[in-house]
């Protein structure tokens, strides 16, 4: 009897202690994905019910307490950037381009990629502390998201979104995305920066949203299941401010790669900060000479232009060409139309006009030292057939600061102003009766956007070709499927409008040169045969 | 002996207490985006030719779907299919499924729930899937 219950008592024991290291294991298990030293669903100030957005960051700002002010010095903030190499006033809040032009009278759209709340006009507040959007950068639950037409805001009750879409939008539960706060991600950057311009892909080509969870063949930084880079583990942030610029690029960094501890104010986002310049392993005991002679090239080459080969590579179109002209035409039922491709891309909106769309795109290449220049509101512009740049980028073979670089070339057809020669910013945007979306009325559009921005309009309105320049950086592929030689040492290679060096392999070269250049090879040649043929020679005569 | 069993009862509540905890594991949803996009829709489009987005079905259907556990129309298992035997064998060619060979079986499939119920048609956030 008492060994019976002896056994049994033991066997309980056991269960329960099995039991017991089960449940633990399994807790640690759970855990362990969870690098984070903070789990912001136990802090109270976060369990509570929240109105709104402002009402989150005031709460977030009880322990953050200098994030505000810092989210207040940046780009993501001011939408404003001083162009210290010419004083141009930069950022989105002065440029235009040829995608959906400005932000001019569109506030309200166009801000819902702005790191705040409540920008609907040129009268927002930006000294406020707590209109900042903490949870724009910072949600990871996936669900915030901040609609076109609220001006920064989330949807906070119910709402038909597209506005007579018939589609129901949930409200956003603030106090889940709150509790769940975290590091940036790929999600969180690319809510804007794969959105750019209006639509998945549309603006960069070389960010969309292919790049949220990609496989290696697409980024090979940001392989989902292999390196998993974020955005910010290139773009290295201190104290809220993003390093990375397309107003003032670094097209050429001759440091060396970022050492652990040692201060360098060089830019993080640069291929050559964990790569240096000199990348390719050379293996002389093999007589393999091939990484130097590829170190040579990014004396030159941009590291981009080989390891980028193509863009939009993901399987999302971006936008090639826009062209405003034709927006305006109806369908045959008198109502605005779309056109679509036989990939099922929109070519054709009669709020926009044409587009032309394009996947895995060549890039095109040029000099590039960085400087780049835009053409600002009340700057002169000429009609013709000759496109006028928005952005015009600087660079020369000569000036020991260039590098051959792939870009992006949108090319569009955008309003002007005939009388006044200059570009111009038209509201579009808004279901009121002056946006050109709603009245198709450009004379109307273009008076509201401009009357905003203080600049004279003539009333008068016609067409100019405009183009965009897009240095390609992201979609970095794995190097087997870098660019080989010939890509670029060849007649008709993708460098074939590249002008200012002497390529090898190109038919557009100096024929002197090149003639001269064949006939040292030949005499080599003949005199290694000659010297050969003779040794022979004279050792049978010595035998 | 009283005092004794009293012990292992305890222990008996406080591990299944525990083990209750974590049960009440919360998917992680990018994760399950990419065991969905790389070994489900990668094999789904290798095999019929045809990828299944969250977004063809609803949240509740996804809930049924996985609930009912019946893949290729009751043909096989969808566990089988997230289970660590599975990911052992493609994880050869399959970088997802090797990255999460030792995830645990209710983990992943709580991830994948995460991902089709926030993607699904009446989901926080509607997603394709590629």
């Amino acid at each position: 009897m008492n060994s019976q219950h002896t056994r049994w008592s033991a066997a309980v024991t056991l269960t329960g202690w099995l039991a017991t290291l089960c449940a633990l294991a399994m807790s640690s298990m759970v855990g362990a994905a969870n690098t984070s030293t903070a789990d912001h669903s136990k802090f109270k100030e976060l369990q509570q019910t929240f109105q709104s957005g402002p009402d989150v960051t005031k709460a977030c700002l009880t322990c953050h307490t200098e994030a505000a002010s810092q989210i207040h010095k940046t780009k993501h903030w001011t939408w404003e950037f001083l162009n210290p190499e010419n004083n141009q006033r930069l950022g989105k809040k002065n440029v235009m381009n040829n995608f959906c032009i400005s932000i001019s009278q569109n506030y309200a759209f166009c801000t819902s990629c702005h790191t705040g709340y409540g920008w609907k006009d040129k009268n927002f507040d930006f000294s406020s502390e707590n209109n900042v959007d903490c949870l724009v950068c910072h949600d990871r639950t996936g669900n915030y998201r901040k609609l076109p037409g609220l001006a920064g805001h989330p949807a906070y009750k119910e709402m038909e979104f597209p506005p007579g879409s018939g589609k129901i939008i949930k409200p956003v539960d603030l106090a889940k995305v709150a509790q769940k706060v975290g590091k940036t991600s790929r999600d969180t950057c690319g809510a804007c920066h794969f959105n750019g311009g209006g639509g998945d892909g549309v603006k960069h080509g070389d960010m969309d949203s292919s790049l949220a969870s990609p496989e290696k063949e697409l980024d090979v930084h940001m392989d989902s299941v292999g390196l998993d880079f974020t955005c910010s583990t290139c773009h290295k942030t201190s104290s809220h401010d993003v390093p990375g610029s397309r107003y003032t690029p670094t097209a050429m960094d001759k440091e060396q790669a970022h050492i652990r501890g040692k201060a360098d104010n060089s830019n993080p986002a640069t291929c050559q900060s964990c790569h240096g310049n000199q990348p390719h392993p050379v293996n002389l005991a093999k007589l393999d000479n091939h990484g130097n002679k590829l170190n040579e090239h990014t004396r030159k080459i941009a590291c981009q232009t080989c390891h980028i080969p193509s863009f939009a590579r993901g399987g999302v179109a971006t936008k090639m060409s826009w062209d405003w002209s034709t927006a305006g035409k109806m369908g045959p039922d008198g109502k605005p139309m779309t056109k679509k491709d036989e990939k099922g891309h929109v070519i054709y909106d009669s709020r926009k006009g044409d587009f032309v769309m394009g996947e895995n795109v060549v890039p095109e290449y040029f000099w590039f030292n960085g400087k780049v220049k835009y053409t600002l509101l009340g700057d002169k512009v000429s009609k013709s057939d000759i496109a006028t740049p928005i952005n015009r980028i600087d660079g020369s073979p000569t000036d020991g600061k260039s590098m051959i670089w792939p870009m992006k070339v949108m090319r569009g057809t955008q309003p002007f102003d005939p009388v006044n020669h200059t570009l111009v910013m038209p509201h579009t945007a808004g279901n009121d009766d002056i946006g050109y979306w709603k009245n198709y009325e450009w004379e109307k559009a273009i008076a509201d956007g401009m009357k905003n921005m203080g600049a004279p309009f003539s009333g008068k309105v016609d067409f100019i070709k405009t183009e965009m320049y897009w240095p390609i950086t992201h979609m970095v592929a794995p190097k087997e499927d870098a660019l080989d030689c010939v890509s670029c040492h060849s007649n008709d290679s993708r460098l074939k409008n590249v002008q200012g060096i002497y390529m090898p392999g190109r038919s557009d070269n100096n024929k002197m040169l090149d003639m001269a250049g064949w006939t040292l090879a030949l005499l080599t040649l003949l005199g290694v045969i000659i010297h050969g043929a003779g040794r022979i020679y004279m050792s049978n005569r010595k035998g | 002996m009283r005092t004794k069993l009293s012990i292992v009862v305890a222990l008996a509540i406080l591990g299944s207490t525990a083990y209750t905890t974590a049960q009440a594991y919360d998917g992680d949803w990018k994760r399950g985006r990419i065991y969905y996009r790389q070994v489900c829709t990668s094999c789904h489009v290798a095999k019929t030719e045809k990828a299944i987005s969250p977004t063809t079905k609803t949240k509740a259907e996804w809930a049924a779907y996985l609930q009912a556990d019946k893949h290729a129309k009751g043909k096989d298992s969808v566990k089988q299919y997230i289970s660590q035997q599975y990911r052992a064998s493609i994880k050869a060619s399959n970088k997802a499924a090797e990255k999460f060979a030792d995830v645990p079986d209710q983990e992943l499939l709580e991830d994948i729930k995460a991902f089709v119920t926030k993607g699904a048609k009446d989901g926080d956030s509607p997603a394709s899937c590629s």
